[in-house]
């Protein structure tokens, strides 16, 4: 089984549980049980290409895997996947929005 | 509505204000009962962005990471995002928009010649193309007006 941490803004798709655990081989198996077990979850994580949105950043243990093996990289039992966002921002390209300090 | 708790937001003010004249960005971690955002901590996170950090921030998503296990540890969520507009208003901007994530509520700090004058709180939609302003509510001392939803 693997641990898969839910952020708190989508627990409420979850059941309101902080964490799902799943029988998968893959990251991305992982994901595809999770997003089949909770359907509503599916337009959070995916686009509509069926392809991971673009802020989503997921964790094994500590591991980012972009630098792995991506949605193939391969589980262990008792592994921990944690769902985490990209952000960033900023007052960039409003000049209308500027004050006048 | 979020409701930030006088620790949390004296931490986010000093951050704003340090950070001058570039943004500054962190994490909001609190509670959640009955439809309140309760905010009781907020933690400073490393503006990574390589470029031009006065009118730009970006969130190591490792620190996230770090800050979302220690919320889990003492028992409280990652609410939001907080981040300051050097010499601009509390909006959010279509940078704001396109860069964010609509999993959380995003609180901007307006930073007026180094002091921070105003704060509002914003939700974007999931489609990133607008956002929600969100009823803000400061501690009562706070020398500071909140942009009303």
């Amino acid at each position: 089984m693997v641990k898969i941490l839910i952020p708190t803004a989508l627990r409420q798709y979850v059941d309101q549980r902080d964490a799902v655990e799943v029988e998968a081989r893959t990251v991305g198996e992982a994901l595809e049980t999770l997003s089949r077990r909770y359907t509503e979850l599916r337009r959070h994580l995916y686009n509509e290409e069926g392809k991971l949105r673009s802020f989503v950043n997921i964790y094994l243990n500590d591991e980012d895997i972009r630098y792995l093996q991506r949605e193939a990289t391969p589980l262990n039992d008792g592994d921990t996947l944690t769902i985490v966002p990209s952000i960033a921002g900023g007052g960039h390209g409003d000049q209308h929005h500027q004050c006048a300090c | 509505m979020m409701r930030i708790e006088p620790a949390a937001w004296q931490a986010m003010v000093r951050h704003a204000e340090q950070s001058y004249p570039n943004e500054c960005c962190g994490a909001l971690l609190g509670v959640v009962e009955n439809g309140v955002q309760r905010v009781s901590l907020a933690r400073p996170l490393r503006n990574v962005y390589a470029g031009d950090q006065r009118d730009r921030y970006e969130v190591d998503p490792t620190e996230l990471l770090a800050v979302d296990r220690e919320a889990r540890a003492q028992g409280l969520q990652l609410i939001g995002i907080y981040h300051s507009h050097p010499d601009a208003d509390a909006y959010f901007s279509k940078t704001d928009l396109e860069n964010s994530c609509p999993w959380f509520s995003f609180v901007v700090l307006a930073v007026k010649k180094g002091r921070v004058e105003a704060a509002g709180c914003f939700v974007p939609e999931a489609d990133q193309r607008s956002a929600i302003r969100q009823e803000l509510v400061l501690p009562e001392d706070s020398r500071f007006c909140t942009s009303k939803p």
